[in-house]
């Protein structure tokens, strides 16, 4: 109940958003521990200072408790203005870990020892000088496939005292993508007319000529021969006719369950990009062109992740 | 183990200050072996930073704790109270340091380093010690700051600066602080040690006992005029009288039947006769308004001028007329008195004490006694007398030094007679034998005599080496009399204090002669003096009663309700300016460094005739300035070929060289375009 309004509260005061930038409404600030030792400490002085009638112990102890309140505006200051950006996201299979970077812009201030973490974990500490931009890569568990949110992310620093920390609960627009995890016990789901199974194929096509290397092109393609000669990197390009092209269909494993069917896909599309056999892949409500490359995999597993979730996200 | 965890080497230089600082004055004040103590941890700390030394085991840690505690016991007697309690905590916390274990630790030992800070304030409360606690403070939050940002790109100056920052922002609040919060009374009774050493005045008097407190220069106590200051030769500040002697120490004595009721008055009650018979007779006499503010001697003897009528609180006038303080003086003590002068106190001198008086050891001094016969038969007139015996002093070879020899068995005998070189003691000592052995009652007076004035305020400062003793004579018809046989020997006693008569007689040196001589340094005391009085008198001396005064000229009537509205009201006020300046001119300026450095240029041209330059591009600004300026074509072109190269390099910013380049191009630029 309190939690819920809790969390109601935050959503109206910290909307999701792709960029957030840090001010008076969005940081919280409250003393830590030490800072409760701290005023202690300040007390006993205090009770020292009258008992023995000393005005300079009073003095300190009153310096003390001076130096606290400024460093609520320090530490306040340390976070506020600070604008987090939601970074790449670097997707994995489910039950793995993915990745999620935050971006981190500094303006017209340093930003010191700042801690990110989401429930549960470890902090991650990182420091920006003034007009400095720094990407913090985040560990995600991800517990089942599709689009993975994470919870809010904890941005809090205790500089410069460590007596007072100040923090905020950041909603940042983004997620990771679970891919099912791959499973190989079942029928092959390909569908095409050449027909043979799925690996060392790339010899039997007809060579069309090179083209030069992109970014994503598979490494076994690549003229490795041309490129020891000094013609520099280059990708064989194969005509895969049209009747030889291989199509991964959802449909071809009718009769298992849905996320059966989709870990199948997957272990068949790792197990083509490996081999370096361009495929297509169908599903229900899209498809794939086929082709190949590390590009394409990606392409292929993020459908298979994103498959039942294309309107919305969770 | 987990690994164990170090302090960061950019904090490290601050934390190993902050311990030294703050343990030195206890290291100064303490047994020698807590200085090794330190050291020796301070080195294992040392090594074990750079991996030389292992974390000591447990057993070690325990041994030097049981060791340490052990020891304070031996060295102090005890492990409670001020003295030990501190040596223990200060030590306790040197200790603390060897065993940094995690940042927890760290933490913890910085945050009693505050503490241990105000127990430096327990011994000292000087202006300078202050001083001194606020930079240990310092160090000891640049600690804080360090320990708390890992990060490669820290350095130790960042911390110091923004340790520096925060203090000084905290100054304003502590100052309304120290004001506003209400000085409470003591909670429970405590009191400093008694076994601390007391300096000044005793309550007896034995040869070679002020010439002592001549070697100290620490200070005695400070008085605050109201108008004028009195001249040098009327400044004798009347401690306690000396009436009983046993052959060679003088000591305080009154008649068997004078109880305390008739002795003291403390103000409150009826008053006795003979302070009702004090006030008749110096109602409308000219007097010295002043404030003393005693430093803590730990006796209850207080000094002021003759004839002292005091504000009674915490103090007493005896009978006498000197001032006696309810409890020892340990905190800086202050009080309030007006001094009549010359009033003429013709109190009768009732039998008993008149006996008291004349008392003098049945034995001892056959030649002193001899001569006063001689004097009572020569003069008849008891003032006469006087007078001639003073003269006598003068005449006789007599020798005012600081460091007199060896007398022999008889002090009075063989002083007058024999050695002739003798310190203020001697000679009111003898001289006052020689006054009763004549018949005339007479007692010896402690106290002090001169005072170094300040010409920045109207203040004295009376050292240790301004004690004095002098006699008092009682005549018929004139009362007690001052008298000071040591002026007859050495009149520039009187009249230069003590550093000028000796200097004169080229005496041995004193402390702080020698450099406190030159006039710069000399300039320099005295506005040291100033400020330690002001310290005293404002800070120090602030409390309950003078912040009601303080607050009611203020705020009227004092109420709690009126005091927290005024002091929550200027907290939040300060902390509100404090964040207006630390956060002015935060939005807009999110202008990177290269727009700021370009509307630099625009405003030096706009300076110099060129309006617009803002809107303009850097290729069209430099055409313009081509245009103008001729000469500046070549400056122009660099400049803004520098200016583009920053501006179109995407993905890094421009780095602090580059900016700097930058700023000397446009320097030249603008002296080109003229």
């Amino acid at each position: 109940m309190v939690k819920r309004a809790w969390q109601n509260w935050l959503a109206r005061r910290l909307p999701r958003d792709h960029q957030v930038q840090l001010n008076q409404r969005r940081i919280f600030i409250l003393p830590s521990g030490y800072g409760v030792l701290y005023l202690v400490v300040a007390l006993l002085l205090f009770l020292g200072g009258v008992n023995y009638e000393n005005n300079l112990i009073l003095a300190l102890c009153f310096l003390m408790v001076s130096l606290f309140v400024m460093g609520i505006l320090h530490t306040f200051r340390n976070l506020s203005g600070l604008t987090l950006r939601a970074g790449a996201a670097r997707n994995g299979f489910v039950g793995g870990h993915g990745g999620l970077a935050v971006v981190l812009v500094s303006q017209g201030q340093p930003h010191r020892s700042v801690w990110l973490s989401w429930p549960g974990q470890d902090a991650q500490e990182v420091s920006l000088e003034t007009g400095e931009e720094k990407a913090v890569w985040l560990n995600l568990a991800l517990p089942r496939r599709g689009p993975v949110r994470p919870h809010r992310l904890r941005v809090e620093s205790r500089y410069p005292l460590g007596l007072l920390r100040a923090w905020s609960l950041v909603a940042l627009e983004h997620h990771c993508l679970a891919w099912p995890r791959p499973r190989e016990d079942a029928p092959s789901p390909w569908d095409g007319s050449g027909g043979s199974g799925g690996t060392g194929r790339h010899g039997s096509e007809a060579f069309q000529g090179l083209r030069a290397y992109v970014l994503g092109d598979s490494l076994r393609q690549v003229d490795w021969k041309g490129y020891a000669r000094g013609r520099g990197m280059n990708t064989k390009l194969f005509d895969a006719e049209e009747g030889e092209r291989l199509w991964l269909g959802y449909d071809r494993l009718e009769g298992l369950p849905e996320e059966q069917r989709l870990a199948l896909l997957c272990h068949w599309v790792l197990l083509l990009s490996e081999a370096g056999q361009p495929f297509g892949l169908r599903l229900p409500a899209m498809e794939l062109a086929p082709g190949s490359g590390d590009e394409h995999r990606l392409r292929a597993l993020d459908l298979l992740a994103l498959h039942g979730n294309e309107g919305g996200q969770r | 183990m987990a690994r164990l965890y170090q302090v960061p080497s950019h904090a490290r230089p601050w934390l190993t200050a902050a311990i030294l600082a703050i343990s030195l004055p206890q290291l100064l004040r303490g047994p020698f072996w807590q200085v090794l103590l330190l050291l020796a941890i301070l080195l294992w700390r040392a090594l074990m930073d750079r991996q030389r030394a292992p974390l000591p085991g447990r057993w070690i840690r325990v041994l030097l704790l049981l060791g340490t505690v052990g020891g304070i016991y031996l060295s102090f007697g005890r492990l409670i109270g001020p003295e030990a309690g501190t040596a223990l905590i200060t030590s306790l916390f040197a200790l603390k340091y060897l065993e940094l274990v995690g940042r927890r630790d760290a933490y913890v030992l910085i945050i009693i380093g505050y503490f241990v800070c105000a127990t430096i304030l327990l011994f000292q409360q000087g202006f300078f010690v202050f001083l001194y606690v606020c930079l240990c403070l310092l160090l000891l939050t640049a600690s804080l700051v360090g320990i708390h940002y890992n990060d490669s790109q820290a350095r130790s100056r960042q911390h110091l600066g923004k340790a520096a920052v925060l203090l000084l922002q905290a100054v304003p609040l502590a100052v309304v602080l120290f004001v506003l919060v209400p000085r409470l009374p003591p909670l429970w009774n405590v009191h400093t040690d008694q076994s601390q050493a007391r300096t000044g005045m005793s309550d007896t008097m034995a040869p070679g006992q002020v010439s002592n407190l001549a070697e100290s220069s620490a200070i005695a106590f400070r008085v605050q005029f109201d108008g004028e200051v009195p001249p040098y030769r009327q400044r004798y500040w009347r401690g306690l009288t000396y009436s009983w002697f046993d052959g060679r120490t003088w000591s305080q004595a009154r008649p068997d039947d004078w109880g305390d009721e008739l002795t003291f008055y403390s103000g409150r009650g009826t008053p006795p006769l003979w302070y009702r018979d004090l006030l008749e007779r110096a109602s409308d006499r000219p007097y010295w308004g002043y404030q003393v503010i005693m430093a803590p001697s730990q006796r209850r003897w207080l000094y002021a001028l003759n004839t002292p009528v005091p504000e009674f609180d915490g103090l007493v006038l005896a009978r006498d007329r000197h001032l006696v303080a309810t409890e020892p003086v340990t905190g800086n003590f202050r009080y309030r008195v007006r001094s009549y002068t010359g009033v003429p106190l013709t109190e009768p001198l009732a039998s008993d004490q008149r006996a008291l008086m004349l008392s003098l050891p049945e034995q001892g001094f056959p030649r002193a006694r001899e001569l006063a016969g001689q004097w009572r038969r020569q003069y008849q007139d008891d003032s006469a007398l006087v007078s001639a015996a003073l003269d006598w002093f003068g005449n006789e070879p007599f020798h005012y030094t600081l460091s007199p020899p060896a007398v022999g068995p008889d002090v009075v005998d063989g002083f007058l007679f024999n050695t002739r070189r003798g310190f203020c003691e001697h000679y009111a000592s003898s001289f006052v034998v020689l006054m009763r052995a004549a018949g005339i009652p007479a007692r010896v007076v402690g106290g002090y005599q001169g005072g170094e004035a300040n010409p920045m305020g109207r203040h004295l400062l009376i050292r240790q080496y301004d004690a004095h003793a002098w006699a008092e004579v009682w005549l018929p018809g004139r009362g007690w009399v001052e008298v000071d046989p040591t002026a007859a020997v050495a009149p520039e006693r009187v009249e230069l204090g003590l550093r000028g008569s000796l200097s004169q007689a080229g005496e041995a040196r004193l402390p702080g002669d020698g450099i406190g001589r030159l006039p710069v340094l000399f300039q320099l005391r005295q506005w040291a003096d100033l400020l330690e009085f002001r310290w005293q008198s404002w800070v120090l001396g602030y409390d309950l009663e003078r912040q009601n005064q303080w607050l009611s000229r203020w705020l009227g009537a004092v109420t709690p309700w009126r005091l927290a509205m005024l002091l929550l009201t200027l907290a939040a006020l300060l902390v509100l300016v404090t964040a207006l300046v630390m956060f002015r001119g935060r939005g807009p300026r999110s202008a990177t460094p290269l727009t700021r450095e370009y509307r630099r240029l625009a405003r030096g041209l706009s300076r110099r005739g060129v309006r617009g330059a803002e809107r303009l591009s850097a290729a069209q600004l430099c055409e313009r300035i081509a245009r103008r300026w001729p000469a500046a074509e070549t400056p122009a072109r660099t400049w803004r070929e520098a200016f583009e190269r920053l501006a179109y390099q995407q993905d890094t910013a421009p780095s602090i060289g580059a900016l700097r380049t930058l700023r000397r191009q446009r320097r030249r630029l603008l002296k080109a375009c003229r």
